[in-house]
């Protein structure tokens, strides 16, 4: 008993490993058919395997998915920055390619004007709605004077008023207080352009009998010595000639899109000392 | 604190806004202010401050210097004379200011624009402007009074 005892588990084992080497060998001319064993299991897991293999592939595909979509996300953003920097860089160079047209008009009307010049920039509107002034960046410092001539690429903008060391306005041809000695291009009609309700101007002071036109370009005929003669100033939209009254009426479109302003030339010669 | 709110106003309205919005809805801030200066300061501190925005206004429009300094005088006195029967910390009645301020300050302008100028036209182009600049004040008037500030039960002065 003791023997057994004592040797019983070693022989349990070495029978079992023997059975086992038994059922190998037995198995080893069959190995490409399945046995009952391998038959009966196949057949009880059938039916687990296949949902736990979708799940399991499932599962894969939502890691991946997410371990793609962190990708993605990352990507995206590296994309949308490359868009952004991108973009600002074709806004930078439209800018500048706009910058540089308009400069280049203005350097048409530099080269026309036939008196020094000066450029600046505008910073700054009236802030009224009734009052049409701008706010340039020269000033007396760079020997502005009041009732200096300022133009733009297209024609005249207005005058020089109230001038501090760094910065000035203009009176634009548009405000009420204006006033521009100007001729008809076409029959050499004398008036005053004045400012007008509507950024518009009227050609003031035309006598019934003169030559005026829808149509006509007004320039300034250089009377008064500010603005130098033949600078244009606005297109005639309507003319009106009532049946009383010495005058005409006649309202004029300006040149110059006063709204959109952002460089102007002042005329360095004239103004009040 | 003041300074700066009256800084960043000029600003804003004669280099920021005109860039956004069109000529004709331009809001008055320095009016605005201006108005709350009334309601909410004392008279010998808001007097000469009302006198001297009306002169920084005019400082960036127009030709003729003193002309919103006189109005804008004339309408805080005329708010400071009535200011201590309102209930000043109603967002509603600051409005109501503002917009009964722009009509009176619109109003003696045009007035004063007429008796010392030579610029009738441009009586047809407040007139017109009128009711938009109405408008934008007391919009403008509203946000100002949705501020935390404007809520603080406490006098500027």
């Amino acid at each position: 008993m003791d023997l057994f005892k004592k040797y019983g588990f070693i022989a349990l084992i070495g029978t079992g490993v023997f059975v086992a080497l038994i059922f190998y060998s037995l198995n080893v001319p069959r190995n490409r058919e399945a046995n009952v064993i391998e038959r009966g299991v196949m057949t009880v897991f059938a039916p687990i395997l296949k949902p736990a293999e979708r799940l399991s592939r499932f599962f894969e595909d939502t890691w991946d998915g997410y371990i793609s979509l962190v990708d993605v996300h990352r990507e995206n953003i590296r994309l949308r920055d490359e868009i952004k920097e991108l973009n600002a860089r074709v806004v930078a160079g439209n800018e500048a390619q706009k910058s540089n047209q308009r400069l280049a008009y203005l350097l048409e009307m530099k080269n026309m004007v036939k008196a020094p010049t000066l450029s600046a920039s505008v910073v700054g509107e009236d802030v009224t709605s009734w009052f049409r002034t701008l706010i340039i960046d020269r000033g007396s410092t760079s020997g502005l004077r009041d009732g200096m001539a300022v133009v733009a690429a297209d024609g005249v903008v207005g005058q020089i008023v109230k001038v501090a060391p760094s910065t000035s306005r203009v009176l634009l041809l548009t405000d009420h207080a204006s006033g521009i000695a100007a001729i008809i291009q076409r029959s050499r009609a004398r008036g005053v352009v004045k400012g007008k309700e509507g950024g518009l101007c009227s050609l003031e002071f035309t006598t019934r009998d003169e030559d005026v036109k829808v149509g006509d370009m007004v320039v300034s005929s250089g009377i008064g010595g500010v603005f130098l003669k033949g600078l244009p100033i606005g297109e005639v939209t309507m003319v009106k000639r009532g049946e009383y009254g010495i005058f005409q009426t006649v309202t004029i479109r300006p040149v110059v899109n006063m709204a959109h302003l952002e460089e102007v030339l002042i005329v360095m010669r004239g103004g009040y000392e | 604190m003041l300074g700066g709110v009256v800084v960043v106003a000029v600003v804003f309205q004669a280099a920021v806004l005109p860039i956004h919005v069109a000529t004709p809805f331009k809001p008055d801030l320095l009016l605005i202010i201006m108005v709350y200066l009334a309601l909410r300061s004392s008279f010998e501190l808001g007097t000469p401050l009302a006198w001297f925005l009306g002169l920084l206004k005019d400082v960036f429009s127009g030709l003729y210097l003193g002309l919103n300094a006189f109005s804008f005088l004339l309408v805080f006195l005329v708010i400071k004379s009535v200011a201590d029967r309102l209930y000043a910390e109603s967002g509603f009645l600051f409005v109501v200011t503002v917009v009964a301020a722009t009509l009176v300050s619109v109003t003696g302008n045009l007035l004063l624009l007429l008796m010392f100028t030579q610029t009738p036209g441009i009586a047809y182009s407040m007139v017109a402007g009128f009711i938009p600049h109405l408008l934008v004040n007391s919009f403008a008037a509203s946000l100002v009074a949705l501020l935390p500030i404007f809520s603080r039960d406490q006098d500027v002065a």
